[in-house]
């Protein structure tokens, strides 16, 4: 009893340790259908693969994809914008799946990649299709690097089959790829093609260097280096200099003190400023009274009009200065006249 | 006589070699006022009449007309991009442009409209980009 129980455990995990195929398909190139089951690994048994398209009869595969002479996979015309079916069969064993192969395609990469340094002195690449497909219904996709640095990657539209470099300098090197793939208004594919072969342009005469240091670099680093040490030494023996090229920013003290101790002048410059004179300045005041025959006299030379200019030359007692005012006062504009 | 059957058959030659690429214009100006409407469509529930994905090549043009005599029944030509969809559904480059029958084969039998399963608006609009866009890839 516990030896058929065994059995029948045996037998039901045998079945269900057998895993139902997954059906991949691809349309390439749009040519032909290309459907494998060997993504999770060679099967172990030999399949039999059946395919309906559309409303079409089921037709088995005349062309197997083999390894390890097991079935993995089968190509089979068809037409990706009609339902795909597929039937896997082994025994008993039936495994059926529907495909949507609208968007399920990959052309192949662009051929005969060429370069041509056109008469505008721009870099042409042109490439061609080999997919069935119209040219309107086929976009593409470049990408370029120079000098071995980082790619760069640019869209080119449908029916498209060139992409310029503008003036391209002489002492680079370009290389570009370009890969392309079903465009949307014919259904796109979710798939782009593998890149083309690169092609290559370096002008003859150039030596282009990569990222590597140039020799002189590490002589210029040396050379502002000591440009660096000899200005320094220049600013510190040259005040003058100095001052010009980096002044001093005054620090404002709370304290009142000098505005001259503020700047850090030398003290032969302060003395400089200093004055070796003395200068006594003089009083000044104007009278507006002066008497009436004065004012009227004919050739007014003798304008006695009273400004008391107390001569500076002379030593005066301050106390003068406060003498009587003349009786008749006048105005200013007589005054103006008597003086003319 | 022959001259002037000459000069006719010419000026037909002529007309041919024109007309792939207005008839892709056309059916590219299709294609974006669909994706216009589907964009302004908010997400319905609508269920409608809706054709086949495999459509036989000569039962093209009574799926063209389905699509066009469904959206005018759901959708009617109120709005900016349902009149415009319906017009250019209706013109005669999209007609010449989804025609892929090449022989005389009876396209009575081709299913009614009527007669198609309902399914969603968002499948109707879906079938209806991949006729389209079948044409476009034809020309």
């Amino acid at each position: 009893m516990s030896t058929r129980l065994l059995l029948l455990l045996y037998l039901t995990g045998h079945v269900f340790a057998q895993k139902s195929p997954d059906v991949d398909c691809l349309v390439v190139n749009l040519e032909y259908i290309s459907c494998t089951w060997n993504k999770t690994g060679t099967p172990e048994v030999n399949y039999t693969f059946y395919s309906k398209l559309g409303n079409d009869q089921w037709k088995i595969c005349n062309h197997y994809l083999t390894e390890n002479n097991m079935n993995i996979g089968c190509n089979q015309p068809g037409d990706r914008f009609k339902t795909f079916k597929t039937r896997l069969i082994y025994g008993n064993n039936n495994f059926e799946k529907s495909h949507e192969l609208k968007k399920q395609v990959k052309l192949n990469p662009p051929t005969n990649l060429t370069v041509l340094n056109g008469s505008d002195f721009n870099l042409w690449f042109y490439w061609n299709y080999t997919s069935p497909a119209p040219l309107h219904c086929v976009e593409s996709e470049v990408r370029f690097r120079t000098n071995n640095n980082n790619w760069d990657f640019s869209k080119v539209s449908a029916g498209i089959q060139k992409y310029c470099i503008n003036l391209p300098s002489s002492s680079s090197r370009y290389e570009l790829q370009v890969r392309n793939r079903v465009d949307d208004t014919c259904g796109e594919s979710i798939f782009w093609s593998d890149w083309s072969e690169p092609v290559v342009w370096a002008s003859n005469n150039s030596t282009y260097s990569d990222d590597s240091m140039s020799p002189w670099t590490p002589v210029m680093y040396v050379v502002g280096a000591i440009t660096l040490i000899l200005l320094a030494m220049i600013l510190l023996h040259h005040e003058r200099l100095r001052i010009i090229l980096v002044p001093v920013v005054p620090k404002p003290s709370p304290f009142l003190h000098n505005i001259e101790d503020w700047f850090q002048f030398s003290k032969g410059l302060k003395d400089n400023f200093k004055p070796n004179y003395n200068e006594r300045a003089c009083p000044v005041r104007e009278y507006n009274y002066v008497s009436q025959s004065d004012v009227v006299s004919s050739d007014g030379s003798t304008c006695s009009v009273t400004t008391d200019q107390t001569d500076c030359s002379i030593e005066q007692d301050p106390e003068d200065l406060s003498a009587p005012i003349p009786s008749n006062p006048v105005s200013s504009e007589e005054v103006q006249k008597a003086s003319v | 006589m022959k001259l002037i059957v000459f000069c006719l058959f010419t000026v037909y030659c002529c007309s041919l070699v024109k007309a792939s690429p207005l008839e892709r214009k056309k059916l590219q100006e299709v294609l974006r006022e669909l994706k216009m409407l589907k964009r302004d469509l908010p997400n319905t529930e609508l269920m409608m009449n809706t054709p086949p994905k495999d459509i036989e090549d000569c039962c093209c043009l009574t799926a063209l007309t389905c699509f066009r005599e469904t959206l005018l029944e759901h959708f009617g030509i109120s709005g900016k991009y349902q009149k415009k969809l319906y017009k250019s559904l209706n013109h005669t480059l999209t007609i010449n442009g989804l025609n892929f029958c090449n022989t005389e084969t009876s396209t009575n039998n081709c299913s009614t409209c009527h007669s198609h399963p309902k399914e969603k608006a968002s499948e109707f609009f879906n079938r209806l980009e991949s006729l389209v866009q079948r044409g476009i890839s034809r020309i």
